[in-house]
């Protein structure tokens, strides 16, 4: 079979981008950016423009002029067309809707009272699932980007296993024994529940095994691993992916809804959404919605989404033989095989990157969540091309102020931090740090004072380039892959949600995202 | 009255194209023809919805068993309406499609020779069951051929 399809609109796309990134490079865009107010996205512009152009001029040249034979090269190319239409799709919504969208919130906060870009999340991740959710229902994909719409799940691959460089030994500790408890308890006891009422509903077992494992563990792609294993009928495919699939929309709005309203810091918000949301597609959707300039929440978010899908080969493994104890038509299942053909390959990939993010190549080894401590001088003040310094230690006036509450302080290891820091007008060292930290945690400073703590301990952490590029790059793999995903939620399949599958989802899902809410707010307060 | 020599059943698997069906053969005279649309819809195409973490051989093997279920509701289908066909001495010509069923049965009937379309009612609310409407406004302004509508079943 030969995928590619001789199309000119790889080649539009191509030369569309490029000539963006001409403008925005040339300054005719000045005028929109300067309106937009997003100059700060300039570099990203020009860089990501070229790149993509080029690559889809080329590909699309290929495409117009070549005779394709039947191959892996002929799938791959098939592919670049609809890869650089979610890319078109993902540049509107991040450099203009995005933008457009913020002022519109803050031009209609004093008529409305509030500002509902912001309440809403209406940032660029939300409304690039949502273009890409109307894309599909109300367009419908081109026939020629279907491959590439397909690919886009490589694009959240990629940037899960790109995320592992940012965590230290610390952080993942501390985050892999509390997800390992919090999803182990939800999992088994979602997979329970919905077993349990299913027997009391009397659903047939089939039915009951792609039920549990979508609504257990971590929704449609579960429901997919498991629905061959049970001999899940037609009818029980479709009500259960169309009840994760509503669920798992609905969640992805609601959650940093709910999480703002209740002041949930980062990692309660990670560990709740990585928890609590049926479906693993929109746990970074939400993670994403509730920090968008940041991904301290998708961090937190991905290590619990990360559990839960090494959760995915036990569950399907245990609903196969479970099934084949109920059924004579269950067929006996290698207990090898299915581990094998079930294991999510790309968190090796994650595993891998950690591995080398721990060793120093992409940061000084001693980094903590990406940043490492220098108080040298050269790191404190520095000085631009016309020759202005900035010097970030600490000024005289700022000592004072500091001076004048050190009294405040109860504990005496604080207050010889206080008294340290003043004298040596910066940080001294890493625990010295965590002492300062602990000032302004503690709350018993006045918010101007404690300002003045946070800047000094921002004085002496540096994010690494290299970090802030995988930072960004990360970004993007989110970005583009969940647009992709997003044309890949078709109405029809959510409309299909109904039947037993819609009454027991709603019960656990319910269940699920109250629990879990409860228990986070509970145990999980400190930020990691 | 009408006596139709060749008439067109639009079924996709719900329980008032049942009804459409057996509305059908009592319709059929000794020298009619029943033609037999049997459409899957369409909505099958987005039954992986956003699954991301599964590797190609999963979803190259839950592709398959989703088509192979499928394929064998529509065997079944089949088979039971060309017994009742073979019983009742009806020339009897299924043929199965993909794609929107309202689109579907439209294109069909603008395909070849039609006397009388014989569907089934919309499921009544509160039913279950998968949603997928044959008869809609659309198709009820593009016929030029007489249709009976069957009540859904009791």
């Amino acid at each position: 079979m030969i995928y590619t399809k001789k199309t000119p609109w790889t080649l539009i796309l191509g030369i569309i981008m490029v000539a963006y990134a001409y403008m925005v490079q040339a300054g005719i865009m000045e005028p929109v950016i300067k309106y937009l107010h997003t100059s700060k996205l300039a570099g990203e512009m020009v860089i990501l423009g070229y790149t993509c152009g080029i690559i889809a001029i080329l590909a699309g040249l290929v495409q117009a002029f070549s005779t394709p034979k039947q191959g892996n090269f002929d799938y791959y190319l098939s592919t670049i067309g609809g890869l650089a239409f979610i890319l078109i799709v993902a540049f509107i919504v991040k450099w203009v809707l995005d933008p457009q969208m913020s002022a519109w919130g803050k031009a209609a906060q004093p008529a409305l009272g509030f500002n509902f870009a912001s309440v809403m999340n209406l940032n660029y991740v939300v409304m690039g699932i949502v273009a890409g959710i109307i894309v599909v229902n109300v367009f419908k994909v081109p026939h020629w980007a279907e491959n590439g719409v397909r690919m886009s799940r490589l694009g959240l691959k990629t940037g899960v296993v790109l995320l592992g460089v940012l965590y230290s030994w610390e952080e993942l500790r501390n985050l892999a024994g509390l997800s390992v408890v919090l999803i182990g308890f939800f999992v088994l006891g979602s997979v329970g529940i919905t077993l349990w009422m299913g027997a009391r509903r009397n659903i047939p077992n089939s039915m009951g095994g792609v039920l549990s494992a979508g609504l257990g563990v971590c929704g449609v792609s579960a429901s997919v691993a498991a629905a061959p294993v049970v001999n899940a009928k037609s009818t029980e495919i479709a009500y259960t992916i169309g009840t994760i699939l509503l669920w798992g929309v609905m969640c992805m709005f609601l959650f940093p809804i709910v999480g703002k309203a209740m002041g949930m810091n980062y990692t309660q918000f990670g560990a709740w959404a990585g928890t609590g949301i049926l479906n693993s597609a929109q746990v970074a959707g939400a993670a994403l919605a509730f920090q968008p300039t940041g991904i301290e929440t998708l961090k937190v978010a991905e290590i619990f989404n990360i559990t839960r899908i090494l959760f995915l080969p036990i569950i399907v493994l245990w609903l196969a033989v479970w099934f084949v104890k109920r059924e004579q038509t269950g067929e006996r299942v290698n207990l090898g095989q299915v581990m094998f053909a079930k294991f999510p390959v790309f968190v090796l990939g994650f595993i891998l990157m950690f591995l080398l993010g721990s060793t120093g190549v992409f940061a000084p080894a001693q980094h903590y969540q990406g940043k490492y401590f220098d108080n040298s001088e050269k790191a404190m003040v520095k000085t631009d091309k016309d020759g202005k310094v900035t010097d970030k230690r600490l000024k005289d006036a700022d000592a004072e102020k500091l001076k004048a509450e050190a009294d405040k302080l109860q504990r005496e290891d604080q207050k010889a931090a206080l008294a340290r820091l003043i004298q040596e007008k910066k940080v001294m060292s890493p625990d010295h740090d965590t002492l300062v930290r602990g000032i302004v945690n503690s709350k018993v400073l006045s918010k101007e004072a404690s300002d003045i703590l946070k800047k000094q301990h921002e004085a002496v952490y540096h994010t690494a380039k290299k970090i802030a590029m995988f930072r960004d790059i990360i970004a993007w793999m989110f970005t583009f892959g969940l647009t992709g995903l997003g044309m890949q939620i078709t109405m029809a399949s959510i409309k299909q949600a109904g039947g037993q599958p819609l009454v027991i989802g709603s019960v656990v899902g319910t269940l699920k995202a109250v629990g879990s809410l409860i228990v986070v707010m509970l145990f999980v307060s400190e930020i990691v | 009255m009408l006596k139709p020599k060749h008439i067109l059943l639009a079924s996709h698997g719900t329980p008032g194209a049942r009804a459409a069906e057996r509305a059908a053969f009592a319709l059929c005279g000794p020298k009619a023809t029943l033609h037999h649309l049997i459409v899957v819809p369409d909505f099958w195409k987005g039954m992986m919805g956003d699954d991301w973490l599964n590797n190609a051989s999963t979803r190259d093997t839950y592709g398959r068993y989703v088509e192979g279920e499928l394929e064998n509701e529509v065997r079944r289908h089949i088979a039971s309406l060309q017994r009742q066909a073979a019983k009742h001495r009806i020339r009897y010509r299924p043929e199965v499609v993909f794609g929107k069923p309202e689109q579907c049965l439209r294109e069909r009937i603008a395909r070849g020779r039609v006397d009388l379309v014989v569907l089934g009612a919309p499921r009544p609310k509160g039913k279950s069951g998968l949603r997928s409407y044959m008869v809609t406004e659309k198709l009820l302004r593009a016929l030029h051929v007489p249709a009976l509508i069957v009540p859904y079943p009791a």
